[in-house]
């Protein structure tokens, strides 16, 4: 059984967020719910002002703070390591984002559409209409890695291959390759989560 | 390509702390109720801090027993989805608010059978009957039960946040001890103001303001001692330091809980305590500010609460 897992390139990153609108495509998440966001800030000042670009999304840990936290066991962890909310069983206790070091989960309190109170018939098919009051968060694409050979949306969208998707089990694949051959990191390894997201450089 | 700066060798936060906004008021009451509802059930029980009867009742028992309702009223109403918190019971090996709410209505099933079999209408008791009635072997299995349900209810609070390894202000034991002894200050503390109703031996009043003076002394120490384990544990931590001490919550931390709701009630409980005679009134002044520093407290230390940057 794999394990998913993203590595990260922030070298790559050029800060044009399609990975988080494929997100949002993708999986018809609501106004104020990001999957995948990507955070950005200036650091400096003139002439060597920078700005840097962190994308996230949920890290998938092998070790999730959310699914212990969780009173209604709405949280579980699949075989291949992928985290997932069962908005059926959430009672919307939040204890799950408080307990992401990642800020990875969003409480959604009130879906509304895009361009006014009205929902447009796309958002009226896509968005969770019994999703309010509980908790949303990355699926990795489960639904697309499922279905065989694809790729979570945020890493099929791309354009400069900062996200790299693969299987971190396989001491072969191209992401264990990556963290091998330069160093791969893990955000907070001190909160002893074992994500399974990997940063690179 | 033009190179990006790397964030892990560059040394520079590509995030800032963020303060959390999940909880709040909602919770904070929800805190505040149960610690003070808990701490008075195991005052009555285990030390026999007697707020008077009504009908036939312990006051401090039914008091314990609206409290925890009302706190679990609040939790309840402040859930996304209120018609699933049966769920909540679901997942006690992990979760502490699992573990909480059971202990929940575990109290109030047994603290409520308790309460109920020492009714007094019209110059009778019609419960007397019931097996777990007066100082029965099952009467004083419910108060042990209901005690350590009690217990639970204090500190599970404290432990929720204690849990969370995304914020590291929360992230410490001081937190389940802060609240231990904060509830039990107040619960003595309105003890101390039921006091000027009821007929309490001036020795046993001088007996109760040296337990509150000792709690409140201890829940100071903890704070300080918060504050200075933030101060040196964690630039995040740091960070929630610094908003209670010099911050946007200044005002409720520092002046509502440091001095309104420890210190001044310390130095009124002791100069109440040891005058040349206990002096009821300066007693329940000084326990009755303990009951705002109190809520206070738990307020200010959950906004505090920032998530710690990533990356």
């Amino acid at each position: 059984m794999p394990r998913w897992g993203m590595v990260i390139d922030l070298a790559r990153c050029v800060g044009c967020y399609a990975c988080t609108i494929a997100c949002k495509v993708e999986n018809g998440t609501p106004p104020g719910v990001w999957y995948a966001p990507v955070y950005e800030r200036e650091v400096g000042s003139y002439p060597t002002a920078k700005r840097l670009f962190l994308p996230t999304l949920c890290f998938h840990c092998k070790n999730p703070p959310c699914m212990k936290a969780c009173p209604t066991k709405a949280i579980s962890k699949r075989e291949d390591g992928i985290v997932l909310v069962d908005s059926n069983k959430c009672c919307g206790s939040r204890a799950c984002v408080a307990a992401c070091p990642y800020g990875a989960l969003t409480f959604v309190e009130e879906i509304k559409g895009e361009f006014g109170d009205e929902l447009t018939p796309w958002e009226r098919a896509r968005y969770p209409q019994d999703g309010v009051g509980t908790v949303q968060k990355c699926t990795l694409c489960a639904h697309r890695i499922d279905q065989g050979n694809l790729e979570p949306a945020c890493v099929q969208t791309c354009p400069t291959h900062c996200r790299i998707f693969g299987d971190l089990d396989d001491p072969g694949s191209e992401v264990s390759k990556l963290i091998r051959e330069h160093n791969g990191t893990q955000a907070r390894p001190e909160a002893g989560t074992d994500p399974s997201v990997f940063y690179l450089r | 390509m033009a190179a990006v700066t790397n964030p892990f060798t560059a040394g520079t936060w590509v995030m800032e702390p963020k303060p959390q906004n999940i909880w709040g008021v909602p919770h904070t009451s929800w805190f505040f109720a149960m610690g003070v509802g808990g701490a008075l059930f195991i005052n009555r029980a285990l030390f026999g801090v007697e707020l008077g009867r009504i009908m036939g009742m312990a006051v401090a028992d039914l008091l314990s027993m609206i409290l925890i309702g009302i706190g679990g009223l609040i939790l309840i109403g402040d859930l996304g989805k209120p018609l699933r918190v049966l769920r909540a019971l679901l997942n006690p090996r992990t979760s502490w608010i699992s573990v909480g709410a059971i202990a929940d209505f575990v109290f109030l099933i047994l603290d409520g059978l308790w309460v109920i079999a020492d009714l007094e209408w019209q110059g009778a008791r019609p419960f007397a009957g019931l097996p777990w009635a007066g100082n029965s072997p099952l009467g004083i299995a419910f108060q042990v039960i209901a005690g350590a349900a009690a217990f639970i209810v204090i500190v599970y609070p404290g432990l929720v946040l204690a849990a969370s390894p995304s914020i590291p202000f929360w992230n410490t034991t001081l937190i389940p001890l802060q609240f231990l002894s904060f509830a039990f200050a107040s619960a003595v503390g309105l003890a101390l103001i039921f006091a000027l109703w009821l007929p309490v031996p001036p020795a046993l009043l001088t007996t109760w303001a040296g337990a509150e003076i000792l709690l409140l002394a201890a829940t100071l120490l903890l704070f300080v001692a918060h504050l200075i384990q933030g101060s040196a544990s964690h630039a995040t931590a740091k960070v929630s330091v610094a908003r209670l001490l010099k911050g946007e919550l200044q005002v409720p931390f520092v002046w509502g809980t440091l001095i309104a709701g420890l210190l001044l009630p310390l130095l009124l409980g002791l100069y109440g305590a040891f005058a040349a005679s206990p002096a009821p009134g300066w007693l329940a002044i000084s326990a009755l500010l303990t009951l705002p520093g109190n809520w206070l407290s738990k307020y200010t230390v959950i906004k505090a609460g920032s998530y710690a940057p990533f990356l």
